[in-house]
């Protein structure tokens, strides 16, 4: 039976056939593609929930001073980190303004920033918080929120009510407090850890470096191993304190964190390592009760800034500048800082704008002994900090010598390949 | 139909694109555009560098196997009979793990719902597992497995093991374990459908002619039922070894290969190296070796289904 | 012509009425032994331990987070709250709304279903009709692609998405689901057209009508049950990706329903009644859809199983 094509109707079904196909095509992609022209900026960042609304707060008041209607979009860690630079590569993109708090982030995409030398005034903030986002002068983004991690958050109530009281050294730390804590009916375990990204685990390990280690022990592991191994001794010594105490039990097991909050505030943890942000959150019923203290005798505090920085191809440039001069302005900040949960980058906002708690951790933070270090995972970031992440998981779940130092080397072994030697 | 064939300027082209070829020709671009030539362009991916793009031969295979923070293959824990074992090792206890029971567990519902009243149903309710997506599946095992909230520990507590209680996925002792554990739950109904059809292709006679032997239904079970499911079975193996092999999804969801990589596996391994991470070179020779091992695999049974 | 046709369905009827005729088992013995009472209950205590996950994110979905907090087999206090469900719907606690994640779903899954039955039936239809050797090596090919993991082709893919722009664009992901499609499909397509007799096509052909009528006319309608099992398990298929929907599609508004949930576990309070809700919304489609054509699903899934 022959196979050939009998009849030039053969050649035009099949060409019809590839028509439809290849017009269909055009036309779903031309209808998802011309999103209508919008006159409003559209800004990304990282915040939901209460946070998110705070911050709205804040573009409305923008948009009522200056007319231009701004767009808000949370989006995830992971895609605001991974994803969001591959659509900066690639023009045309919708994005505006991004709110990111990863200075190495900013520093590697600054091929697809606009700078923002000329927008800001840089004497407004103090220089380690200008520092990490500039590059030969040129300044890549314009600081916003700070937080820190300031120590160890507890109730009030819950200190009195069981005649506990705030510890001045390591050793009172560990020897009275925790086991007091322990002590108390209906304590699960006296330190709650957080989980679900890891950057809570984090927070409190920062917080054993500078407490046991001093601050510049900090600094060094941001540099990477050219300054110091995650193997040396000194680092070596914080994490077998750490894991001491993991082993004891004086830790929970690491569950989501402001699920932990809730717990913290029903009396099933004593303490909790957190960031300033704790204030605004729902868990925490009150806040005049809630308070925190440093980690005994500690020199340092991980801070992390959030930065706005306007992207090369901005559909609205010149609004996109005015919005981020807006948001690093003290007017912006205060309207921030009013609302709680947020301390202030630009120092012309005043100490009186701030609650009670807030200001503590503002003076806190500010005093003499004290230096504000960048966030430790923050600032390395990539792989090594889901690594970190990671590797702090195991070592909670499963504290032992053996464990502490597969987890040294296997950061080490991360900070080589990313930071170099 | 007769053509003036020397004259006639679309002759070759007719004679080309005969009917049985033009019609091949949508389902040969897509491949081409999204099959062949990512495949080609990995595989390619794989031997150079990711900083440089020079050619580097294996040297990114040897990385991804054997060093880095997270080796597929680590040969140090692997001795001292430590987690973690390394990605490709968690996909190999996965299958020694899970395809047993699964193949065994999937026959032996086959044929004891066969003949109970509403089996169908209860086949139905147990194919549920297949048919919803697998991060739902992990949800719902995060959430069975989780310390309070979970049914699991429920029962050890009402069995007098409260003990031992604990949020198990989180350990890294018990991640791996635990999420094996969940996707047994979720693919034994593909092995029990399977099975349910190869059965029906058995011929009732030799039901009948054993009966009449007087032979017990353990000896019919072993003597007729089993081999003449043979087919079958390489099917069941073929396509549990395959989901095996490529597990992503429960992963993901339940512990992100956590905790300190106990739970890691070969294609979340290549998602967080090649993708988050943004070092395609690695990524692909991690995707490189788990294709090789589909596809040998595959022909592998392939050939053995053509054997009488 | 017409009668041809009917005399193939009377030819084919009787042929099926005298299988069926064939495998009616003799009647059953009313007899209930111990026998069967075991595995009767062996049965329901299988279909309870398959039961209870699915109750229980059920009834954790539809109570408030506080009282599933320490276990949902708690049954007091019990009180109704279906506005867990809203809450995942509208993505009020979590900002990411179900609702549309779903919507988003379909626009991709809708087209990712028939296309690739278009595309895969044309070329299944040459493999079957014009056997070459040529064709028989590919149809090799085709067997092997089957099991390629996603990974391998998914680095080069992103890559030209970025550039084509197809990133966060349902398009892209289509055509590739289009193309993950094909291999099995033909597959099965060419098994089903072998069955059918050449006899009405080669009467059709020789009455005149061109390749195109007969495919159009006569083959189609009767694949028609082939189909709807492609249908089903496709559907299914694209509906439950995770890896292709996580990697392209990055933009949380454009996210696809399976892609939310993890977003919900990672994201906030683990609250389960939340998780639950949502993990029930996303998985009625592709329960649905298999309840609805559970045979044609069971049957291509099957396809492979029951060979001579």
């Amino acid at each position: 039976m022959s196979n050939r094509l009998s009849g030039i109707s053969k050649t035009l079904v099949a060409i019809v056939l590839i028509i439809i196909i290849v017009v269909a095509g055009v036309a779903v992609y031309v209808y998802y593609a011309s999103t209508p022209q919008q006159t409003n900026l559209t800004v990304y960042a990282l915040w939901q929930g209460t946070e998110e609304d705070n911050f709205k707060q804040a573009l409305g008041n923008f948009t009522e001073n200056t007319g231009i209607e701004v767009t808000y979009f949370g989006r995830t860690t992971e895609d605001l980190l991974v994803s969001v630079p591959q659509q900066l590569a690639n023009p045309p993109y919708d994005v505006d303004v991004i709110i990111a708090p990863w200075p190495y982030w900013i520093k590697d995409n600054s091929p697809y920033l606009t700078a923002v030398t000329d927008v800001i005034t840089e004497s407004d903030f103090p220089a380690n918080i200008i520092s990490p986002v500039k590059t030969d002068g040129t300044i890549w983004a314009a600081p916003f929120k700070l937080s820190g991690k300031p120590g160890f958050w507890f109730r009030d109530s819950f200190f009195q009510n069981n005649g506990l009281s705030v510890p001045t050294t390591y050793e009172e730390l560990v020897a009275t407090l925790l086991p007091a804590i322990q002590a108390v009916p209906g304590i699960e375990q006296p330190i709650a850890s957080g989980d679900t990204d890891g950057w809570p685990l984090s927070d409190t390990t920062e917080g054993f470096i500078m407490g046991l280690g001093g601050y510049q022990l900090q600094l060094d592991l941001e540099t990477g191993p050219s300054a110091r191994n995650w193997t040396d001794p000194q680092v070596r010594n914080v994490f077998a304190n750490l894991t001491g105490i993991l082993e004891a039990g004086y830790f929970s097991t690491p569950a989501d964190w402001e699920a932990q909050i809730a717990k913290l505030w029903s009396g099933q943890y004593g303490l909790y390592w957190q960031g300033s942000f704790i204030t605004t959150l729902p868990e925490v019923q009150d806040v005049n009760d809630l308070d925190f203290f440093p980690f005994p005798g500690t020199t340092g505090v991980a801070g992390s800034v959030d930065y706005a920085v306007i992207t090369k191809e901005a559909p609205h440039p010149d609004e996109a500048r005015q919005l981020v001069q807006y948001l690093a302005g003290a007017d912006a900040q205060e309207i921030m800082v009013k609302q709680g949960g947020f301390l202030a980058t630009n120092v012309n906002v005043p100490n009186s704008a701030y609650t009670t708690i807030d200001s503590k951790v503002v003076a806190f933070m500010s005093q003499p002994g004290i230096t504000i270090v960048p966030d430790l995972d923050d600032t390395i970031g990539g792989q090594w900090q889901t690594t970190f992440w990671d590797q702090l998981k195991l070592l909670w779940t499963s504290p032992s010598d053996s464990t502490m130092n597969s987890v040294l080397n296997a950061l080490q072994t991360a900070a080589i390949e990313q930071q170099g030697t | 139909m007769m053509k003036n064939k020397n004259k006639n300027p679309f002759f070759f082209l007719r004679r080309f694109f005969t009917i049985s070829r033009l019609f091949l020709i949508p389902a040969f671009i897509f491949l081409m555009i999204f099959v062949f030539y990512p495949i080609v362009a990995t595989v390619y991916t794989s031997f150079i560098s990711n900083t440089t793009g020079n050619f580097v031969g294996l040297e990114n295979y040897n990385s991804v196997l054997f060093h880095g923070v997270y080796p597929l293959i680590n040969g140090p824990n692997i001795l001292q009979g430590v987690t973690p074992l390394g990605g490709l090792v968690n996909n190999f206890i996965w299958i020694g793990i899970h395809l047993p029971v699964v193949v065994f567990s999937g026959m032996f519902l086959a044929v004891l719902l066969r003949d109970v009243k509403g089996g169908t149903i209860i086949k139905s309710i147990v194919f549920l597992g297949v048919v919803i997506p697998l991060v739902v599946g992990g949800v719902l095992f995060r959430f069975i497995l989780d310390k309070d909230a979970g049914v699991v520990n429920a029962f050890l507590s009402l069995i007098g093991l409260g003990g031992i209680t604990r949020t198990w996925y989180a350990f890294a002792d018990t991640a791996l374990l635990s999420i094996i554990l969940g996707s047994i739950w979720i693919w034994t109904g593909f092995g029990m459908i399977v099975y349910s059809a190869g059965l029906q292709g058995i011929p009732v006679e030799l039901y009948e002619a054993a009966e009449i032997d007087g032979a017990s239904r353990w000896k019919t079970f072993w003597r007729i039922t089993v081999p003449m499911l043979r087919s079958t079975s390489i099917v069941v193996v073929t396509m549990t070894v395959l989901w095996e092999l490529k597990i992503f999804d429960i992963v993901y969801v339940v512990t992100r290969g956590g905790p300190g990589g106990a739970s890691d596996v070969l294609a979340y391994r290549m998602y967080n190296i090649g993708i988050f991470g943004g070092n395609y070179a690695a990524g692909s020779a991690i995707a490189v070796l788990l294709t090789l091992m589909t596809i040998g695999f595959a022909a592998y049974m392939v050939s053995r289904m053509s054997k009488p | 012509m017409k009668a041809k046709i009917a005399t193939f369905f009377s030819k084919a009827k009787a042929y099926l009425v005298s299988q069926f005729k064939k495998i009616k088992l003799p009647k059953e013995k009313p007899k209930i032994t111990r026998f069967t009472v075991l595995t009767h209950v062996a049965a329901w205590v299988i279909a309870t331990i398959w039961i209870i996950p699915f109750l229980g994110i059920f009834i954790a979905s539809i109570r408030p987070y506080s009282e599933v907090q320490f276990g949902w087999w708690n049954l007091q206090p019990f009180h109704f709250d279906p506005t867990n469900f809203i809450d995942a719907w509208s993505g009020q606690t979590s900002g990411y709304p179900l609702g549309n994640a779903m919507f988003n779903s379909l626009l991709v899954t809708i087209p990712a279903t028939f296309l690739p039955i278009l595309i895969s039936a044309l070329a299944a239809y040459s493999f079957a009709r014009f056997r070459s050797r040529t064709k028989d090596i590919l149809f090799l090919i085709l067997v092997l692609l089957q099991t390629i993991p996603q990974q391998a082709v998914i680095i080069p893919i992103y890559t030209l998405f970025n550039n084509l722009h197809l990133l966060n664009n349902y398009i892209g992901l289509i055509l590739l689901h289009t193309a993950f499609g094909l291999p099995w499909q033909v597959l099965f397509l060419r098994n089903f057209f072998s069955t059918l007799p050449i006899e009405i096509e080669e009467a059709a052909r020789v009455d005149g009508a061109s390749y195109y009528k007969i495919f159009r006319r006569i083959v189609l309608p009767i694949t028609l049950p082939a189909l709807a099992s492609l249908v089903a398990l496709q559907f299914v298929f694209v509906w439950n990706d995770f890896f292709f929907a996580l990697t392209i599609i990055t933009d949380p508004r454009l996210a696809l329903a399976p892609q939310v949930i993890p977003l919900l576990v990672g994201r906030y309070f683990a609250n389960y009644s939340l998780l639950t809700a949502g993990s029930i919304l996303v998985m009625i489609l592709p329960i649905a859809i298999y309840v609805a054509l559970q045979r044609y699903y069971v049957r291509g899934l099957t396809a492979g199983a029951v060979k001579g």
